[in-house]
């Protein structure tokens, strides 16, 4: 029984897939979702043009690292993550919200799964 | 009871409430939920209602600080356990509040985020030194006075005022899936921990004997901890609320501290942003003195050493090495590039899990009619005290598999 | 309360922070040392202050932290210094008449003395 239950703990801790995914597609979604809100404030003069740049900068950090924890980097979501990151840094909102809902249609269908 | 010194203090209480661990938590709460978590925030600021007018009272009659009181009740090897539990918790939150003020710096002026963390350091570090500890307080609190333009902003977008006040009531949404529970499980235990964060207590009672309370103080601490703590819990509401009506519909978590002060300019433009920036920055500074001064009060009280800042720095040597200590312990950890949001979560997280070992002693202190006299607890003090002691018990008991089950409440 | 009745040693005297004559902090009571013989009265002959008054209330493990971090000094109060026993034990004399402010006093030589308000 017991090296079942260990068995069991090493596989989940090494599982691999969208599932173990999951945390890095939302964190993608929502870092995406940011710099698209980031840019239709600054787009509106709403703020300070080194906020914009800064934000701009620590969010494609952070969605750097989310592709870079990805168990499957050449699925559909790392492809979808891949080309937010090769979008400019004052891409329009419209642009990041579709990188957004795409993340987030991934999303939603891997949680249903 | 001076009307001036009052609502200074008060005004003080409001200003310094909120820190980064609150700001983070309560964007993320009201995006991911909605208003469905504005009860915990209201839950929460209740006990630290209860447990930071006992460690103000506790100051004030008994005149001894907390820690010197919880050795000589817990014994030297627990009172270590607990001290030494303490001081990392305090630590790491430390380390948050000093990698928040780096990021905001970096916000406002596009400098390195590192360089301004080491820079906003130095400056927090002399204004402990030259400040006696009532200016101390004041300047920070008084200037995170700035952070109100949240409660503008709300203001400002025309939320939807009845969901809102429905959000005060104690409630789980049924439409959410094990995983979304677990969540909000998770999400309520880390606002409680926010909220009550061990040092407020040990700041709070400290600084209390610093202003030599007395028995004539008793009415102004209870009118601080209430009317201050509720205004101040207010402010971090607000927060929450707009990031329900901003950020949840447009699908932001948010993942950056930064977003925050988009909850400003969205209704007020750059001038929104800039003062919410500069607010966020005075209320996180605050917090980074309050947890680096309750560190060095735990250690010197536990000690027996001089302290406190209304003495020259020189007339408490030990209690002003332990603060410049823990202040550049906390650098040297945000310089290893440790992210600021993760240390967020670990300062949350140890500090639920210090918290039954802070507030039962603080309590059964408070209760004790040998040290308090008649301004031991009555039955509101106790009710309270031993009804948030079981909840902060059960939070502590969860905190760790919520925290691994939800992969640090991302579900 | 004098140390001159009875009194309960570990609820009303260990851990308690002592306070010199000039309401300085100056410690904690660490340990007591207790004097008598069998079938006499027995007495506290002193308060003991400092890392080495640890060594019989921690395991030895720990200790060895302790003493490689602080030492092992161990400063001894005499009871007839003692002017009152409360939520403190406060002394008749100063702290640096029984020895108590060493440390501090040798820390306080590393501290800047300006910029203070």
């Amino acid at each position: 029984m017991r090296c079942l239950l260990l068995t069991a703990l090493l596989v989940a801790a090494c599982s691999k897939g969208p599932d173990a995914d999951l945390p890095a597609i939302g964190e993608a979604r929502s870092l995406a979702a940011e710099w698209a809100l980031v840019n239709e404030q600054a787009a509106a003069g709403h703020v300070t043009p080194t906020y914009a740049r800064t934000m701009r900068a620590k969010l494609r950090e952070q969605l750097q690292t989310s592709l870079g924890s990805l168990t499957q980097p050449k699925s559909e979501y790392g492809n979808e993550v891949r080309s937010l990151l090769a979008a400019s840094g004052d891409a329009s909102p419209e642009q990041l919200r579709a990188h957004t809902r795409a993340l987030k249609r991934i999303e939603d269908s891997l949680e249903s799964a | 009871m001076n009307p001036l010194e009052l609502t200074l203090g008060i005004m003080t209480a409001v200003g310094g409430f909120v820190d980064i661990s609150e700001l983070v938590f309560a964007a993320q709460a009201g995006s991911i939920f909605g208003y469905a978590l504005i009860w915990a925030f209201a839950f929460s600021t209740i006990g630290i209602m209860a447990f930071g007018e006992m460690a103000g009272r506790v100051a004030a009659v008994a005149n001894q600080p907390v820690f010197n009181l919880m050795r000589h009740r817990l014994g030297l090897k627990l009172g270590l356990v607990t001290l030494f539990a303490s001081l990392l918790s305090t630590l790491v939150t430390c380390a948050a509040e000093i990698g928040g003020l780096g990021l905001i710096l970096h916000y406002l002026t596009g400098a390195p985020y590192l360089l301004m963390s080491v820079v906003s350091t130095a400056v927090v570090m002399a204004s402990m030194w030259v400040l006696p500890f009532k200016w101390i307080e004041r300047v920070y609190g008084l200037l995170g006075l700035l952070m109100l333009v949240f409660a503008a902003a709300l203001v400002a977008i025309h939320p939807p005022w009845d969901k809102v006040l429905g959000g005060f009531v104690p409630q789980v949404p049924s439409s959410l899936s094990t995983k979304q529970l677990l969540q909000f499980g998770y999400f309520g235990v880390a606002i409680l921990s926010a909220v009550m964060f061990p040092y407020e207590a040990y700041f709070y009672s400290s600084g209390g004997m610093e202003e030599k309370w007395g028995p004539k103080d008793l009415l102004t601490n209870r009118v601080t901890t209430t009317v201050g703590f509720v205004l101040g819990s207010l402010l971090a509401i607000a927060i929450l609320a707009s990031s329900a009506q901003l950020f949840g519909p447009a699908l932001v978590g948010p993942e950056e501290p930064g977003t925050t002060a988009l909850e400003a300019a969205i209704p007020f433009g750059r001038a929104g942003l800039l003062i919410a920036l500069l607010g966020m920055l005075m209320a996180v500074a605050g917090a980074a003195v309050e947890t680096c001064m309750a560190n060095a009060y735990a250690i010197s009280q536990f000690f027996g050493w001089e302290w406190g800042r209304h003495k020259k720095p020189w007339d408490a040597p030990r209690f002003t090495i332990a603060w410049i200590a823990f202040m550049l312990l906390a650098l040297a950890i945000v310089l290893t590039g440790a992210d600021v949001m993760t240390l967020v979560e670990y300062a949350v997280l140890f500090s639920i899990i210090v918290l039954p070992l802070t507030y039962l002693p603080l309590m059964l202190l408070a209760g004790d009619k040998g040290y308090m006299g008649q301004y031991a607890n009555k039955w509101l003090a106790k009710g309270l005290g031993w009804t948030y002691f079981v909840i902060v018990c059960l939070a502590a008991a969860a905190a760790i598999p919520l925290y691994l089950l939800t992969s640090g409440g991302q579900a | 309360m004098k140390l001159t009745g009875s009194i309960k040693l570990v609820c009303q005297l260990l851990d308690l922070p002592i306070l010199d004559k000039d309401e300085r902090w100056c410690g904690i009571v660490d340990d007591v040392e207790l004097e008598g013989e069998p079938g006499k009265t027995t007495r506290v002959a002193a308060l003991l202050v400092g890392p080495g008054a640890y060594s019989g209330r921690m395991p030895k493990f720990a200790y060895r932290i302790v003493r490689a971090m602080a030492g092992n000094r161990i400063v001894r109060v005499p009871p007839a210094e003692i002017a009152d026993i409360g939520s403190a034990v406060r002394l008749k004399c100063t702290a640096q008449k029984v020895g108590l402010h060493r440390t501090e006093d040798r820390v306080r030589a590393w501290i800047p003395r300006w910029g203070a308000l």
